[in-house]
This record gives C-alpha cells, structure tokens and sequence, in this order.
C-alpha cells in the first residue's frame, strides 16, 4: 500500500467546480450543442408490444414540410452490428420488422427543425401483425421455478425449524429512472470519423460499444458528456438514440440529433425491473440468526437479458450460518430493464430489512440490537473487512432520532387525533469498488494545472473532489486547478456507476500528483534532491513554485522551472489500478436509517416527519457534495416506498400514465428535512484518498425503514411497494 | 402540434364573433396544449381570451365575482377571498403546482379535461375521445376513475380541486353564448353525467364562453375544510377530495356543505349527507354516520374497491377538521 499522501483528504464543503456554468447556463448538456446544417430526429414508436409491421405508410409525413427522410427496417443504411445472429446491440434495431416491446422505434423522422419532425412523426403509419403477448408479471411468475444463484451455504433443512422463523413474501412495482436530462444524442459523422454528443455515465463504453456496432476502429469515436443531468443508472448503457443518431448522421452525412420525449423515456431507456420476493429467515431464542432462504423473481424482457441480484445482499451484512439465494426471471414482451440507483440490493434490501423487523418483534428484541447483534464480521468469502463502521452507523442515527426513548415496541402507541405515529429503521449495504483508472496533469508556467479525466460528473461533484485531491495531494491553492472531465479524448475512466467512480478516479489522480511532484523535483533540484517518498512527501506546491516543508532546500519559482528548463507545459499522464488489497480485505459502504412517520388512520395518508440517515462511505471529500447524494437517495427511498409506480394496461401490453404527470415521485412536501451524517474515517487500503463510494448505498434500506415505521404506527406490515394511501386502507 | 391560425380578439363580441366548428378559446393553456400536443384536439382556429374577457374580482355584500381570465394563484391570493370565500382558496392551492396556478384561468378550469390515461393515449379506446372506440378503464386500469354517476360508455372523473369548492359553494357560471346573450347556470348543471355521451364534459352551447363566476354571500368562513388525499403531496390529482364547510351555532350544525372530487365526472356534492348533519349536533359519531350516508350512494370499479373507505375516512377527517383546524 502507498501511504505516499499520509494526509487526510481535506474535506471541503465547498461550491462545485462547475457550479458558474451550471448556473448560468453556459455548460452544455449533450442537446445543447448546436450545428449549423443539424437534423432533428425523432422517433416514432410501436404502438403494440409483439408482432411484425406489416407495412408502413410515409407518404403524409414526408410530404410535411422541413421533413428530409424518414429511416425504417425498409430504407435504413445497414450497420453491420445491427444484422445477422449476433446483433451487437440489444435488438436490430431498423433491421428487424419484429417488434419486441411498446414503444419500440419503429421509424425515425429527420426534419430540420425539432417542430416538423415531431408533426410529421404523428402521421408516419404502421400496420402490424400482432403476436400474443404477455406484460404481466404477477401473473407469470408462478410459471418458472427460481434456481440457486450461487452455491448454498450450509443447508435451509440445519434450520428451517428454528423456533422464531419469519417467512414472507414481497412485492416492488416498475420503477423508472427518468434523470432531470432527457437521454439525447447528437451525432456528427465527418469522413470516417465520429463525435458523440451523448448523454451518459460512461463516455469509454459508449465508444467501444458503437465500434462494435458500426464495425469502426474506437478510435475514431468521440464521445463528450462534459454536463451530465442526473443519471441514476440510464446512462450506463447504450440505447437506440445514439444508435440511430449516428446511423442517420452517416446516412445525411449532417450532424443529427435526437432527443428522448418524457415518455420515451420510459420506454426506451432501462428501468428497475418489479419484483417479487420470499425471505425466510430464523433465529435461536437469543436472536442469533440460524439461517436466510432468499427467493426473487424479477420481470424482464424477452428480447435481451437482464438480471438483477436481488438476493445477493443477503450474503453481505449479516452472518449466516446457512444460506440458499435463489432467482429467476420472468421473461415478458417488455422493454429491457438497467440497473437502477442500489440495483438488486435497494430490492432486495426492502425484503431482508422487513423480516428482520418482524423477526425482531416475534423476540421481543429491539430491532436495532438484533441487527448489532448479527453483523457479519467478515466479507461472503470469509475476509475481514478492511474497514465496516455499520454497527457506529447504527449506534449514531439511533442517538439521532433518539430511538431508545421515542419509539414504542408496541405498534400504533402513539397518537395524534386520527393520526398513528411510528418509527423505524433499516439498512443499507455496498460493496465498495475500486476499477482502473487513469488522470493527466498539465501545468503551465503560472503554475495552474488542468486535471483531466473521461469520468462523467452525473450531479455527484466528481470534479470538485477531482479539485479538493489535487489540492490535499499537491498543496496547490484550489484557484490553481481546473478540472476536464467527459470526453473519451481524455485518460481512460471507468464507468460512474456502481459507486466506485471516485473510489477509481483517486488512484488516477494520485498517480498523476506524484508524478507531477516528481517531475517538478527533477527540474527544480536535480541530483540535490534525493528521490524517494519520504521527500517527496515534503515538497509542496504553492501559489508561486515549489519547496520542501523542513526548508531542507531552497524554494524554486514555476516561472524559473519552466524557464531554466526551456518548457512551456508539463504534461503528466498515469494509470492506477486496485492492487491486491482484494485478495486479502472485504470492501464496503453501509449506512442505517431512521424514519419517523405518522398515518391518518381514517384516510391512509402517510407523512415521513423525519429520516436520519448515517453512512460509512470512507473519507468525506466534499461534506456538501456526499450529503447531497445521501438526501437524493433518501428521497429516492420515499419514492420506492410511497409512491413509484409504472403501471401497466396488460390487456394492451403498453404502459399508462407514462409521463410525470401519471408516474409520482416525491416533491419537496413530501420530504422532510434529511438529516445526514457521516463515519468519515478513511479505509486506505481501498485507494490513496480512503474514500468508499455513497451512490448507491443511501436509498438501499431506505424503503423497508419506512414500511417498518409504518408497521410501528398503525401494526400493518406493508409488504407491497408503493404503499399508497388505498394499501394502508384495504390492509 | 396541427398548424393553426391565432387570434387575440379585444372585446367580447370579437371573441364570439370567431366561434366555429373548429375553433378552440384558450386562456391559460395548461390542459389545451398538452392537448393539441397530443393531436386530442386540433383546432383551426385558437381564440386567446386573456384580452377579451375580464379578470377583475369583486367582493361585496352579496357575494363574489370573479371575471373568467383570474388566475387560478391571484383568485387563491386574494385577500377578500381569502377572508370571506377561503375554502375556495385552499382548494385551489390543493391542486397543480404554482407554475401551472399562475398560467390557469378561472374559466379554463371549469373546462379542464379528465386525466384518465386512456384519454390521453390517442392509440387506446377511449369514448370520450374517439365516441364508439369502447372504455378501456372499465376493463383496465380503474384504480382513479369514478364510483358514482358513470355510464358503461365512460367511467372517467373530473379532474379540479377548485370546481369541488365551487360546487359546494353554490356558484353559478356566467356565460355568454354566441349570439351575444348572457346566460347563468347554476355551477351544480354546469358539469354533467357521461351518460352515452361521453365526450361532452359539461353543457356550455358550443362557441359559448365563460365570463364569470359568481358564488352568493354566506357564511361558510369559519368551519370548512378541504382534504385531499392523493399519491403525493403536489401535482398529483385527488385519489378523493372532500370540501367540508358548516355553520355552527354553539355546536349544532345550521347548514352543511359537503362535495367530493376523484368520485365522478363531474364535481360531486353528497346532498343526502347534507341534509343529514342540518340541525344535527357536531360530533364525531353525526360526522360518521353522514359519511356512511354519502358512501352509501357509490358503487366502485375493480381497482378503486378503495375509494369506500378512503371517502368514509375523508368525509369525517374533513368534518372534523372543519371544528379545529381554522
């Protein structure tokens, strides 16, 4: 382990790097971009969810005005990753007259301005031959037995007779991303090469992705997201928009743009997939846990695969002498499912954390000491964890909320007129990844640097803890640096997903400080400074030049090292990548929530009144920036609770209400204040900033905290997610 | 959006004069457009009456008035209103968001559009959009249609907060019809039944505009309540909503007021409950029985089986509310 930069991370709560441009609208989102000569296209969708087109009618569209071409299955360019038997994208698209799922693009109209190609798209006419079909998952799901996803632990037979035994099923609708920005591509394909203005979380996958579809060298895509709106996991992925961008690019040869409308965002984008769940779970009487049987079933599409693991957490935060984790899923004539914000284990996360509440009750134990009781020691593997502060994080947010004296073991105790009020907690739990990672450094003789990287920034302050690094690392005044990001001419990034894109990009950017104090060192110093980390450590970047904090040497100016040395530009470029670390420690987040919650008994209303939530996520780089990840996640956590729902009318396989008027999330009355705090103790094994990732391990938890608070409130166990007013009526 | 000529006529008369098969009034905006986005209605030819009809409101002895073009924000903002008519302001305020409040129109609002998906949807039956292609909410997604005065044709609810108050406040619609007559319908025959002929939402004669709204003086200020219940806390519409207004003397109940929306195609008013509580002492077990009364009269759909018990719960939580909470 490198404990080259021994120093904390400072932890600046400062205003992000991009927060002028953002504000004053001078960052471009991936639709912002304009060309003179661009094409607007827009997609016109399937309006059944299985079938054949029959025949297409075009005439009335390419007769209205400003139209330029209409692309179908009949007219389209070929990509050769869009043919034959193995198709390199999730279906051929414009090459198959199939139709897979609602909404499927059938046809893209290519106008000049966005007005004419979105009226002429209404008049664009299909006939289909419709197949049968099945949206419905409830229904399906008892066709397919789920079969063990990993091998079983122990054995369900050692326990299944245990004396306090909860063994319950779960329900969790359609859930959909819909970030603030709407997917959008702008493709401009000039000679043989190709720029991708292209809403993502992973500038690298979308290049090599579209190589493979368009049968090109990576090398001559260009994909920027420098802005990116909101992600939640949309964005990792390609979907038809940047395909038939580019495809439509190259067929004018004229930059082409397109950008989602809010229901095709539902439609064509991924979506966290509804569910259904068992979880069997028993104790001894001194509330040791004996064993977890984990049952899921998800829905999925039929044209491409997607599993979520929705029973892999079960294998993470508590010890259980025996485990069976089983799954299947349900093939349906939908549109593909993505992972979503805690993907799997924000769902699977709502059965386990339920159970163990129940099973608390039936011991007649608090369910936060139950849960203290059971914490694995170890990772599924048997490694310690390198660092696991749940058991601080359950102890601080009970303080918090102040648990031991608010909350009443017997439910609906506490009254307000017609209102029950409860509390109850729960939570969350990540793996804390570490990917490659590259960063470059240059430097001019003024002594600012640009720090750069093709990371993304989805909203989650990425550059400005880019910022407050390169600062901590360098000593550097933050005035000094600027940050690139979102752009694949920039060094290699992962993708900003899975809450590992700082937890990877700090390596890239330690590897590039040091490499930039070594450099700086050579040129001011030479054979005068001995090479090595105990005085590398020592050297400081300042406003003005370098020097060594014992003053053992002679402060040097910038303008001199560049001078002396006849250069303009220092440029540094290094990788980093997780070392071995894995092979020894386990790596996670975690985080504990506590809701408090109050339930009109006469009309089902529920109002969260408070959420406490503390998360272990490492060091803290940026106290505003992590704070403001947890509150989103928690108020993601209200939404899985209370209120997402995609609906859908299985009698016509498509869905309803698809827009944000019929799809609710939370508003800002429906969350109270979030009060976050955090462990902050770094785990440097895991990267030289000892920060774990915060993405994804805030709304996981979140969901069941609230479901039990409820159950404390009114004594009705809500098992079937959103619990929306009428559920708590008809309970 | 279909291409379409815009006028903005200045006077009244210039504004009907413009009436037609195909021409469409717009105020506000906020329903229309997301109409003619939709290809639900395209008109030839847009009216804008931001300049033809009034927006001025008056206050006075024997009631209100409030001209057709005030925003729904300065009709929930106004302080006479707010003082003598407030169960009309917080009705509006329950509904939208402040964005869409600041662009509705009193008038548009009486001639908002229900929200039921199947409408919306131009590629699904739907009667009231397409008369003859069949309901597909009977059979489909039900969960927010009606429970009370629907037909076989037409199960959809209308959507407003502010009509729910208005009804219960005995307003009256003053329109002008297009051969130049004013005309005033009691604000309770201004919405209708769907009957077998959904696609017509309320009885203005066509080419007819809305100029006013007038409620009569009375004395619902002190004890009156609108409850909401719906999936989120803004822009979300009513799963049930319940206007509550009485006039206690001591605790005996001397008139009663009680109207429901998310229940029917038109803003419901449940005179039986009504009649009920006149005269009846104010408590808990009078309020139970007069939402027993009013549920007494709905017959829910598969997927609103709900709505009995919410609307039983709101009713009393509304009448309870009535006794503390202004």
């Amino acid at each position: 382990m490198d404990y080259f930069f021994d120093k904390p991370i400072a932890n600046f709560a400062t205003r992000r790097v991009e927060a002028e441009e953002k504000v004053t609208g001078k960052g471009k989102y991936s639709a912002e971009y304009d060309f003179p000569n661009l094409v607007h296209g827009v997609f016109v969708g399937s309006t059944i969810p299985s079938g054949k087109i029959v025949s297409l009618d075009l005439e009335e569209a390419k007769s209205i005005p400003g139209v330029i071409d209409i692309i179908t299955h009949q007219n389209r360019p070929e990509v050769p990753g869009l043919k034959g038997d193995d198709a390199k994208f999730m279906f051929k698209l414009f090459h198959t007259d199939n139709i897979f799922f609602d909404d499927q693009p059938i046809a893209l109209v290519l106008a000049e301005t966005l007005e004419d190609a979105t009226y002429a798209a209404t008049f664009v006419k299909a006939e289909y031959s419709e197949s049968n079909f099945n949206t419905n998952f409830h229904k399906t799901k008892d066709s397919q037995e789920p079969e063990d996803i990993m091998a079983e632990k122990g054995s369900l037979e050692s326990w299944e007779k245990a004396e306090f035994i909860v063994d319950q099923e779960f329900k969790i609708a359609m859930e959909v991303h819909n970030p603030m920005e709407p997917h959008a591509t702008i493709a401009n394909w000039k000679d043989d090469e190709l720029t991708l203005y292209d809403k993502s979380q992973n500038v690298y996958g979308v290049q090599s992705q579209v190589a493979k579809i368009f049968n090109i060298d990576p090398d001559k895509i260009r994909v920027i997201s420098e802005f990116v709106g909101g992600g939640f996991g949309s964005g990792l992925l390609v979907w038809p928009n940047t395909i038939a961008a580019a495809m439509a690019s190259k067929h004018l040869n004229r930059p082409v743009k397109i950008v989602l409308t809010r229901p095709q965002m539902f439609t064509n984008v991924g979506y966290r997939p509804e569910s259904w769940q068992r979880f069997k779970i028993g104790a001894d009487e001194n509330g040791k846990f004996l064993g977890a049987f984990h049952q899921a079933k998800h829905a999925t599409s039929s044209h491409t695969g997607h599993t979520d693991n929705i029973t892999g957490l079960t294998r993470k935060h508590y010890s259980f002498p025996n485990i069976k984790t089983e799954q299947a899923q349900i093939q349906l004539n939908i549109s593909k499912p993505t992972w979503m914000r805690g993907p799997g284990d924000a769902s699977g996360a709502f059965a386990i954390e339920s159970a163990v509440d129940e099973l608390s009750e039936k011991l007649n134990m608090d369910p936060v000491d139950l849960r203290l009781k059971n914490l694995s020691k170890t990772d599924m593997y048997g490694k310690p964890w390198s660092t696991n502060y749940l058991n601080e994080c359950l102890q601080i947010g009970a303080e918090r909320i102040n648990w031991k004296q608010n909350r009443k073991s017997i439910p609906g105790e506490i009254k307000e007129g017609n209102w029950n009020i409860g509390y109850g907690m729960a939570v969350g739990f990540w793996n804390a990844g570490r990917k490659d990672s590259d960063a470059a450094i240059e430097m001019k003789p003024d002594g600012s640097i640009v720090v750069r990287s093709a990371m993304t920034d989805i909203g989650t302050g990425t550059g400005t803890a880019m910022q407050n690094m390169a600062h901590t690392f360098l000593g550097l005044p933050k005035e000094k640096i600027s940050i690139e990001l979102g752009n694949s001419d920039l060094p290699y990034a992962p993708t900003q997903g899975g809450s590992w894109g700082l937890s990877s990009l700090s390596g890239g950017v330690a590897a590039a400080c040091k490499s930039l104090k070594t450099k700086l060192a050579d040129y001011a110093y030479g054979s005068k400074f001995i090479k090595g980390q105990g005085n590398l450590k020592l050297l400081k970047l300042d406003a003005k030049g370098i020097r060594m904090e014992d003053d053992s040497l002679e402060p040097v100016s910038y303008e001199s090292i560049f001078s002396q040395n006849n250069i303009q530009v220092i440029n540094i470029e290094e990788s980093s990548s997780p070392g071995k670390e894995a092979e020894e420690y386990g790596f996670c987040s975690s985080a504990a929530h506590y809701v408090k919650v109050k339930v009109n008994q006469l009309t089902g209303d529920i109002k969260v009144l408070e959420m406490v939530s503390v998360a272990d996520g490492g060091k803290i780089i940026n106290n505003k920036a992590a704070a403001n990840q947890i509150i989103g996640a928690a108020i993601g956590g209200i939404g899985m609770a209370l209120m997402e729902e995609q609906k859908f009318d299985n009698n016509h396989g498509r869905l309803i209400g698809n827009d944000l008027a019929g799809y609710h999330f939370p508003c800002n009355a429906d969350a109270p204040m979030i009060d976050v705090s955090f462990i902050d103790k770094p785990d440097y094994n895991r990267n030289p900033a000892g920060a774990k990732g915060l993405g994804e391990v805030g709304i996981i938890g979140c969901a069941a905290a609230i479901t039990n608070a409820i159950y404390n409130a009114t004594g009705k166990r809500m098992r079937d997610l959103p619990v929306t007013p009428d559920k708590i009526l008809m309970a | 959006m279909k291409p379409f000529e815009y006028h903005k006529p200045q006077n009244k008369k210039n504004a009907i004069e413009l009436a037609g098969k195909t021409t469409m009034y717009i105020s506000g905006g906020t329903n229309l457009v997301d109409l003619m986005k939709k290809h639900i209605h395209e008109p030839d030819k847009l009216v804008d009456l931001t300049e033809a009809i009034s927006s001025e409101i008056t206050v006075e002895k024997n009631g209100a008035r409030i001209g057709a073009m005030l925003s729904n924000t300065a009709l929930a903002e106004n302080e006479n209103i707010k003082t003598d008519y407030p169960l009309l302001s917080k009705a509006i305020l329950k509904g939208a968001s402040p964005q869409i409040r600041n662009m509705a129109s009193t008038g548009g609002n009486l001639l908002q559009r229900t929200r039921c998906p199947y409408f919306y949807d131009t590629t699904m039956p739907c009667n009231k959009r397409n008369p003859g292609s069949g309901c597909s909410a009977i059979k489909g997604f039900s969960r927010m249609s009606a429970v009370i005065g629907y037909s076989n044709h037409c199960v959809a609810v209308h959507p407003s907060d502010m009509c729910v108050a208005l009804v219960a406040l005995d307003a009256k619609v003053e329109i002008l019809n297009t051969t130049g007559e004013t005309e005033i319908i009691d604000f309770i025959n201004f919405h209708r039944l769907p009957g077998d002929t959904p696609q017509k939402d309320n009885n203005l004669p066509e080419g007819a505009i809305i100029t006013a709204i007038e409620i009569p003086r009375n004395s619902f200020n002190s004890n009156f309540e609108y409850l909401k219940i719906r999936d989120r806390e803004s822009y979300a519409f009513a799963l049930i909503s319940v206007a509550a207004a009485l006039v206690l003397s001591g605790n005996t109940i001397k008139d009663a007021r009680l109207a429901s929306g998310g229940v029917a195609h038109k803003p419901w008013r449940w005179s039986k409950a009504e009649s009920f509580l006149k005269n009846k002492e104010a408590t808990e077990e009078n309020f139970r029985q007069a939402a027993e009364i009013a549920v007494a009269d709905i017959t829910p759909l598969k997927d609103n089986k709900f709505k009995a018990p919410m609307l039983t719960g709101a009713i009393q939580q509304a009448l309870l509310n009535c006794l503390s909470n202004n």
